[in-house]
């Protein structure tokens, strides 16, 4: 069922999007959809395969008639005949209703489907394809103003602005935000899940090649939120296990309180990773507990009107670093 | 009580400061000065040719339902033209700042616009687009037409009507003080929870926002009663339900879903006040509030409204198609259903916008199938339009093509919408430019129903038609703008971009972003090729003047008026006798518009109340957004004052005499027998529609003095 | 396919014009437009009540005092006393508005003014003290929304107490025109209305509330 999937999906792709991928050199890669490396984007596209081959036969028979209709009855020599009382017919009627009937219970089946199979609390997509003995990995993420933290509990460690996981092992994220919501997204890997302070959501996912993709927050969050993307890099598991031990041994630490110092509002427009060890347990029902109970990190004025300042000496501060 | 904030404050002006004019802006600054300019130069033409007395009997203080719809016509093209404005600096500023290598300009890091003045840019385009340019363009086109349409000869209720108005003016014009007073708010045109709360968003940003909707809440749940009221209550003797014209019927349930649902939006908005002035804790993230019932909330207005706007657009698609194929609409009682299904599902499906909420898949999968139901009604609408034209004799004059350029739009908008609707696609189109491309089909859809309606409409308002050669002309542009802009965003949907980025990080997005901006300088060329086609049928309308049935296949009651429609309306009420009751008298041959003898009429007289009550909720909205207490007590203690004032004065109409009534139509009659008189000169022809026609003016008031109502105009 | 012809009708048998001589109903059209102002108004409490329905969990009252250490069913009960004793007073009033009792009519609007500024008396009394007891809307979620749910409906009713106002110098400077006995008939709707109103937020909010 895969092999079908994947060859019709290949197909569609190519066939859909001829004229513009002309235009772009004739590659898909730039097509993050159509590229699917992992089985959570892979399902997304085989369910938008399906809707819109059904859908694109029914509006493409319509727009065929109607065009046919504008060329047959136009009044300049059109070779329709004219009947000026013609209004109604119940054939036609039960033809006009059916289609539309028998195409919406038809999709709803493979959206029903779908919804289960990508419940980002539980994808029975990830499950199909773990095999016994697999050992998921677990992933915190909380997002700040305006920047991404990827906690490994398990390794005590943390990433700003990079996630790494092993390729072919399913990963499981808690995310919650500690200002305000944004959407975690990884187009070639997973779909979008909100990150909302004060509560806390999940998402899985599972990658099956090694190589970076970019993520990136999908939803407006404020002045930062251009410069909120991650790298996420599917690694090898001895990989994997390499850069937690280097991360490991980072001197920054993530205590309670050197948290609050990080959630402060911060426009990283370098994007460069940052990365810290001993991360204190608890950190993420920690953040959670206390959005709850009314903690803020508010925006100062000078973040919420005139940003030219602030953007320049960013932009200083950050291209003096990355010339190093 | 009130919360504290960051920044002065003082008794006298509030927040507002000097230091709050934009003047150092090198967009805002020069703009202002336009502005300024333009205005002082409107005020001056006004005083020199002394038309003020004329603005203020004619336009300001009417109650006339079609003057009303005008003005509301009016607003909305202004505001189509300031949201276009913006969507410009969308474009290029999105264009400009792709990659970090990008150059920037005017301080800004990457491309002209710095984060939160982009952000502000956008919100405004979101916030005009729906609320200041559709609504008031459909609210002003149902205004005019649906009173003719059923035979009634005003609203039901027609102070409250330019109440609606004025309440409307006065949004449009908060919002455009926003522009140079302050700023605007950043969090989109729906509102981010918690971004609009006071720790994230200090300014008065959000305050403008909040206020500007609360004003068109108010002014569309006040159009909607008065809408229902009228075709429930006016109806002409021997129209039953079902021989109500399409169109109005749309517009039944277009308001039905406004009455409705516009209270959400109050509710929603109302909290987030709370929130802001008295530090409550409805959207907070923390202390006990939920910041996605302000999202549910939010959108349990957001989608019936998408429906409110589109549904009176079906109806102007479903007027137009039969009188251009010379037949009648195919299937009409479906159609009433499939519009009443529309209007029913639209109020099961608002979880859609928000899919990737982490909600359960039992409840995804619930909002996935209610939403996917909106298709049946709706591809029924589609067949039927097809099935109008087939058999038809089909006329491609400019309305038609209008309508059926959005029959298309439709066609695309209901393939993409039936991806959106399944949340294993939402999941990675969700907050993509693909879904922007969707909704934005979707408008365009009611942009090309409401050209089409305008250019079907006009000569029924104004007395003459408008230039053929020049309408196509914006018709073709326009189209090839969409098609130039929107091609290219549903292709970088699926390339992963997502909305709301004033810097772009992906270099490979570049090609893409450049053919945006070409399309949006077609779209500016079919601006000016709008403004064109008026000057041109403005400098004609000599040569284009029509009689009554300006198409000559028209089907609906509104074509038995004389053109321009006389302010009464109706000076004899028809007695309905079929569905398309002016196509039934001409298929009989009872075309002759003279009743045997005419009765007295009775007016609602002109009032300057609703204005002042505007003005004064402008000044409440300014006062609340910047916190001048003073000024919101005092413009709040006299609107109150002056509702109760007005409702002491029992003298509000007047009666016209049955041979004044008939001395006027016989003037409308030798009109009609010809209609190549030379015109009444300049824009007065066209603007003062009453007084286009020389030929009575030498009968004294006649019809340029029937504009005004005997009494004059009173405050 | 149903194409009919058209066939000829006689035009002596069909009435073209309406000579009727039949005028709109104000008042009617007045009451009809009222109702579907109520629709809209009772759109709004439903979704306040809806939001004091997602609002009124335990942990909505973020470890501060919850509905139950408050409420006061009983106190609440006298409001509702006061104000259907008000919504009764009404009822008399349009009594003898259908008698074209002008003194009745005074008597009467006075009578439901005065109970229903007993209802806003209590309703302000029992505030007062909520936020003196440090009961605040500031101080949680849960509470913003039990004030703002009972306030609404006292600001409506204050709305109603001053159109009770207007009405009563109308009435005995006009007498009873139709413009006045239309308002007379609006604000019978609108004050039952807020009574109806009253009895879910007595529900909902203060005897729900003693289980919270």
């Amino acid at each position: 069922m895969d092999m079908w999937r994947k060859k019709l999906a290949h197909w569609v792709r190519y066939l859909a999007l001829a004229p513009v991928l002309l235009l772009n050199g004739c590659s898909t890669s730039h097509f993050w959809l159509f590229d699917p490396k992992g089985p959570m984007a892979n399902a997304d596209l085989y369910y938008m395969v399906i809707d819109v081959a059904v859908m694109l036969t029914i509006v493409g028979i319509t727009t065929l008639m109607i065009i046919w209709f504008l060329w047959r009855y136009r009044k300049s020599r059109g070779k329709g005949t004219y009947d000026p009382k013609w209004s109604h017919s119940n054939a036609i009627e039960v033809v006009v209703w059916g289609i539309p009937i028998i195409a919406v219970a038809f999709l709803s089946y493979y959206a029903i489907e779908g919804t289960y199979a990508l419940n980002p609390y539980d994808p029975t997509v990830i499950k199909e394809h773990t095999v016994a003995g697999d050992d998921p990995l677990e992933v915190d993420v909380i997002t700040t103003d305006w920047r991404w933290l990827f906690i490994y509990p398990k390794y005590h460690i943390a990433s700003v602005n990079e996630l790494v996981v092993p390729a072919h092992t399913p990963v499981y994220f808690r995310l919650t935000s500690s200002s305000v919501v944004n959407d975690f997204f990884i187009p070639q890997l997973v779909g979008m899940i909100d990150v909302m302070p004060g509560m806390r959501t999940k998402s899985a996912l599972l990658a099956n090649h090694v190589g970076e993709y970019q993520g990136f927050s999908a939803d407006y969050s404020g002045a930062g939120f251009s410069w909120m993307q991650f790298r996420t890099k599917v690694v090898s598991a001895e990989q994997f296990q390499q850069w937690t031990q280097q991360i490991q041994a980072s001197p920054r630490q993530l205590s309670y309180a050197a948290f609050n110092e990080f959630a402060k509002p911060y426009i990283d427009v370098s994007g460069k990773p940052e990365y810290f060890s001993g991360v204190q347990d608890g950190l993420f029902d920690h953040v959670l507990g206390e959005v709850m109970n009314g903690k803020v990190w508010p925006l100062p004025m000078a973040m919420t009107e005139n940003m030219v300042d602030y953007m320049k000496e960013q932009n200083a501060r950050t291209s003096t670093r990355t010339s190093n | 009580m009130l919360v504290d904030l960051q920044g002065p404050w003082s008794p006298l002006l509030g927040r507002l400061a000097l230091s709050q004019i934009p003047y150092e802006n090198h967009i805002l600054a020069p703009l202002f000065v336009v502005v300024v300019i333009l205005g002082l130069a409107i005020i001056a033409a006004i005083s020199y040719f002394g038309k003020w007395g004329y603005l203020w009997r004619e336009w300001l203080t009417t109650v006339d339902h079609k003057k009303i719809g005008i003005m509301y016509i009016l607003i909305g093209l202004v505001m189509l033209f300031r949201g276009f404005m913006d969507a410009l600096m969308i474009r290029t500023q999105q264009a400009m700042a792709v990659g970090p290598d990008a150059p920037g300009y005017l301080g800004a890091l990457h491309g002209y616009l710095a984060p939160y003045h982009f952000g502000q840019i956008y919100s405004a385009h979101g916030v005009i687009m729906i609320l200041l340019a559709a609504t008031p363009l459909l609210v002003g086109i149902m205004n005019v037409i649906v009173p003719l349409q059923i035979g009634a000869r005003d609203m039901a209720y027609p102070y409250l009507n330019a109440l609606g108005l004025w309440v409307t003016a006065a949004a449009a014009a908060l919002v455009m003080v926003s522009l140079f007073v302050g700023d605007f708010s950043h969090n989109g045109w729906f509102g981010i929870a918690p971004i609009f709360e006071l720790s994230y968003s200090p300014g008065v940003g959000v305050d403008y926002w909040m206020w500007v909707m609360q004003l068109t809440a108010l002014g569309s749940t006040l159009g909607s009663i008065n809408i229902l009221a009228t075709v429930v209550k006016m109806r002409a003797p021997g129209m039953t339900w079902l021989r109500l014209p399409i169109f109005t019927w749309a517009a039944v349930a277009s308001n039905i879903i406004a009455l409705t649902s516009f209270p959400a939006l109050t509710v929603a908005l109302a909290l987030i006040g709370f929130d802001r002035y008295l530090g409550t804790h409805f959207f907070t993230a923390g202390l006990g509030g939920n910041l996605m019932l302000y999202t549910n909330l939010f959108w349990i207005w957001g989608h019936p409204e998408v429906y409110f706007v589109i549904l009176p657009a079906f109806g102007m698609i479903s007027e137009i198609i039969p009188t251009f194929s010379e037949k009648p609409l195919f299937g009409y009682v479906t159609m009433v259903l499939a519009t009443f299904g529309i209007a029913g599902a639209s109020w099961a499906v608002w979880l859609h916008h928000f899919f990737t909420m982490g909600a359960g898949p039992a409840v995804n999968s619930f909002f996935s199938v209610a939403t996917m139901l909106v298709g049946i009604p709706t591809g029924v609408k589609v067949f039927n339009w097809a099935f109008t034209m087939y058999r038809g004799r089909l006329r491609f004059e400019t309305a038609m093509l209008w309508a059926v350029g959005a029959v298309f739009l439709l066609l695309l908008g209901g393939l993409t919408g039936m991806m959106l609707a399944i949340p294993a696609i939402n999941y990675m189109v969700h907050n993509s430019v693909f879904v922007i491309a969707h909704f934005h089909q979707m408008l365009l859809v009611i942009v090309y129903a409401i050209f089409g309606a305008v250019t079907y409409w006009w000569p029924k308002v104004f007395g003459f038609k408008l230039n053929e050669a020049w309408g196509k002309a914006v018709f073709w542009l326009f189209t090839a703008g969409s098609v130039l802009v929107f091609v290219p965003m549903f292709t970088l949907g699926f390339m992963g971009m997502t909305r709301r980025l004033d810097y772009v990080f992906n270099t490979q997005w570049q090609p893409l972003l450049d053919i945006q901006v070409l399309g949006i300088a077609v779209y500016s060329l079919s601006v000016l090729a709008f403004v064109g086609m008026l000057y041109v049928s403005i400098r004609d309308h000599a040569k284009n003047q029509v009689s009554v049935d300006a198409w000559g296949t028209a089907r609906s009651l509104e074509w038995m008026t004389p053109s321009p429609v006389p302010f009464y309306n109706f000076a004899v009420v028809p007695h309905i006798n079929a569905r398309d009751e002016w196509a039934w008298r001409k298929e009989h041959g009872f075309t002759d518009l003279r009743p045997d003898h005419y009765e007295d009429i009775h007016m609602p007289k002109n009032t300057g109340i609703p204005l002042i009550l505007g003005a004064l909720m402008f000044l409440l909205g300014f006062g609340l957004t910047w916190r001048i207490w003073w000024l919101c007590a005092l413009s709040l203690a006299l609107i109150i004052a002056l509702v109760i004032i007005r409702s002491f004065d029992s003298d509000t109409g007047y009666t016209i005499p049955a041979d004044e009534v008939e001395r006027m139509e016989r003037g409308h009659h030798e009109r009609a027998r010809a209609v190549d008189l030379p015109a009444a000169g300049v824009l007065g022809g066209a603007i003062a529609y009453g007084q286009a026609d020389p030929a009575v003016k030498g009968q004294g008031a006649a019809l340029g003095g029937g504009m005004t109502s005997p009494e004059g105009s009173r405050v | 396919m149903s194409s009919s012809t058209s066939k000829a009708i006689d035009p002596s048998s069909v009435e073209l014009w309406d000579h009727s001589h039949h005028h709109h109903d104000v008042l009617s059209t007045r009451t009809f437009g009222f109702w579907l102002y109520m629709l809209s108004d009772a759109m709004i409490f439903a979704l306040l009540f809806a939001a004091w329905g997602v609002l009124s969990y335990s942990h909505s009252f973020a470890g501060g005092p919850i509905p139950a250490d408050f409420v006061k069913p009983g106190y609440a009960f006298l409001q509702t006393l006061a104000l259907f004793g008000s919504v009764l007073a009404y009822g008399f009033t349009m009594v003898a508005l259908k008698n074209g009792n002008k003194a009745g009519v005074i008597s009467g609007l006075w009578g439901a003014l005065i109970l229903g500024a007993a209802f806003l008396a209590l309703d302000i009394n029992d505030v007062v003290h909520l936020l003196d007891a440090g009961i605040t809307p500031q101080r949680s979620g849960g509470l913003s929304a039990f004030f703002i749910l009972t306030q609404t409906h006292a600001l409506h009713i204050l709305f109603g107490l001053l159109w009770m106002l207007v009405m009563l110098v109308q009435v005995s400077r006009f007498g009873f025109t139709t413009e006045v006995v239309g308002r007379m008939l609006t604000l019978r709707l609108f004050w039952h209305f807020q009574a109806v109103i009253w009895v879910f937020v007595f529900v909902f909010v203060y005897l729900r509330g003693m289980l919270i």
